[in-house]
């Protein structure tokens, strides 16, 4: 792992993030990030004109600013909410929120490889009836198999993916994703045995793949996957991993058979216990997690995480709109080594509030 | 929008806050940053309005259709992480100079008392 590098969010602003919680979360949600931003200008400034006396009476001005503004915008949500329990006001429906998304990917051979095996796609609907019911989707896929067409199975994984996901008419996005990735597996499965007769040759010698998909629709992800690549969202300078890691390093930790240390000493460190065309059955992990204004959703291969920092990570983006932070995700990683394909998928979200 | 149908009197009188936002947006789009910037320029820094102040009045002028996103995209004055830009509607546009009318009346009426020396002082000290 890497050493973070340097913060440049100040303490003040993290301070004033919190204190953004005493906010109705449909206000907070909004416009959090927005204040958080305007608030780090003000400090800025203040100190450029005044140093530590010019933020101190910065401070004690927008607390009381904090104070009086929290306290009428939890009135104004208490009587939403009491105009909604008397029918006076409906409740706002999912498509009320609009959903914008600023999308970058970028997929790099690395310094090592002589091939790329990593896949990826991004779609999102034009048509707002797609959009607005089985929303966007993002799919990052790492093939594996070397000689034997690691290329085309990350290939097959997100294509399938995206087609039987849009085909699926279900209202239930998680197990339609679910069963997108499964899909998937069945179909490299079925090429694997049409060109293995024996199980232990096709275990061998088959191409298989790692598969993490994201899908946002109105307020919300959707994310599942099989293998190590992962997916982050990124709030409020906190990284949260939102996929689950079927490395076998993390799996030994999961289960709390080994500690981290005690596991990557094993000597198994890129091992996958998941992942899609080798069997014909496969158990997809798959979760679900509320979106808010100006949350980041990064989606990535294990060339790019086990490679920087999640401190790195959140820096990276937080400072950059996506189209800098792949380029800069890809580069980070090259520099320490670039040891296997990188690809990552980074989205900027912003729900505005149309009520 | 229904808002666009509707009389810019009925919001009349406008808080001071959401008047000055409507001031600041008047020949320009800005950001919130900008929009503070603006106002502290305008009133000598003796009007200086917090964020939640900001954007507590952003999300009703929003709703009453006074004012729009823009868009969003970096401020090269200040760093490149990307702001969202605000405007004024038709609607607002018509507010704000009601409003302003309304205020020059008052004025008026001040001057016609003699409360204000003379028209160069107009608007001027608080």
């Amino acid at each position: 792992m890497i050493a973070p590098s340097s913060h440049n969010r100040s303490s003040s602003e993290r301070v004033y993030r919190l204190f953004l919680y005493i906010y109705p979360a449909r206000f907070r949600r909004a416009y959090g990030h927005q204040m958080a931003q305007t608030f780090r200008d003000c400090c800025r400034m203040a100190r450029q004109q005044a140093g530590t006396k010019g933020l101190l009476d910065l401070w004690v001005h927008t607390l009381y600013d904090l104070v009086v503004t929290a306290s009428t915008e939890q009135i104004s949500a208490g009587l939403s909410l009491l105009k909604q329990f008397f029918g006076l006001e409906k409740e706002y429906t999912m498509s009320n929120y609009g959903l914008n998304l600023d999308v970058a990917l970028r997929t790099d051979i690395g310094r090592k490889r002589q091939l790329n095996e990593d896949a990826m796609i991004s779609t999102v609907p034009q048509d707002p009836q797609v959009m607005q019911k089985k929303g966007a989707l993002f799919v990052v896929a790492d093939g594996m198999g070397g000689h034997t067409k690691g290329d085309r199975a990350s290939e097959m994984a997100v294509n399938t993916v995206r087609q039987v996901y849009y085909q699926d008419t279900s209202d239930d996005l998680a197990a339609s994703l679910q069963h997108a990735i499964q899909h998937a597996n069945q179909v490299i499965y079925q090429d694997n045995a049409a060109n293995f007769q024996q199980a232990e040759e096709l275990v061998k010698h088959g191409m298989g793949t790692t598969c993490v998909a994201a899908v946002l629709q109105a307020d919300k992800v959707y994310v599942a996957n099989a293998g190590d690549s992962l997916a982050y969202v990124i709030r409020s300078g906190q990284v949260k991993q939102i996929a689950q890691n079927h490395s076998w390093v993390a799996e030994q930790v999961r289960t709390g058979a080994m500690t981290e240390e005690e596991a990557k000493a094993q000597g198994k460190n890129n091992m996958i216990t998941r992942c899609l065309g080798i069997h014909a059955d496969l158990d997809v992990y798959v979760t679900s997690e509320q979106v808010q204004d100006g949350d980041v959703l990064v989606l990535c291969t294990d060339g790019l995480h086990t490679l920087i920092s999640e401190d790195e990570l959140r820096t990276i983006v937080e400072q950059y709109g996506p189209q800098e932070s792949v380029q800069q995700l890809v580069e980070r990683a090259n520099e320490n080594g670039g040891p296997d394909n990188i690809t990552a998928v980074v989205v900027r979200v912003s729900l505005e509030d149309t009520v | 929008m229904k808002p666009v149908e509707r009389d810019p009197e009925s919001l009349l009188p406008l808080t001071p806050a959401v008047f000055h936002i409507l001031l600041a947006l008047a020949d320009n789009e800005r950001h919130g940053y900008g929009i503070m910037q603006e106002i502290s320029r305008r009133t000598d820094g003796k009007l200086r309005m917090g964020p939640g102040t900001l954007y507590g009045s952003i999300k009703r002028m929003l709703a009453d259709g006074l004012i729009e996103k823009s868009g969003e995209r970096p401020d090269p004055a200040l760093d490149d992480e990307r702001r969202h830009y605000y405007r004024l509607t038709d609607f607002g546009q018509r507010v704000v100079r009601a409003e302003a009318q309304r205020l020059a009346q008052l004025v008026n009426v001040a001057r016609a008392k003699q409360l204000l020396p003379g028209p160069e002082l107009a608007g001027g000290v608080s």
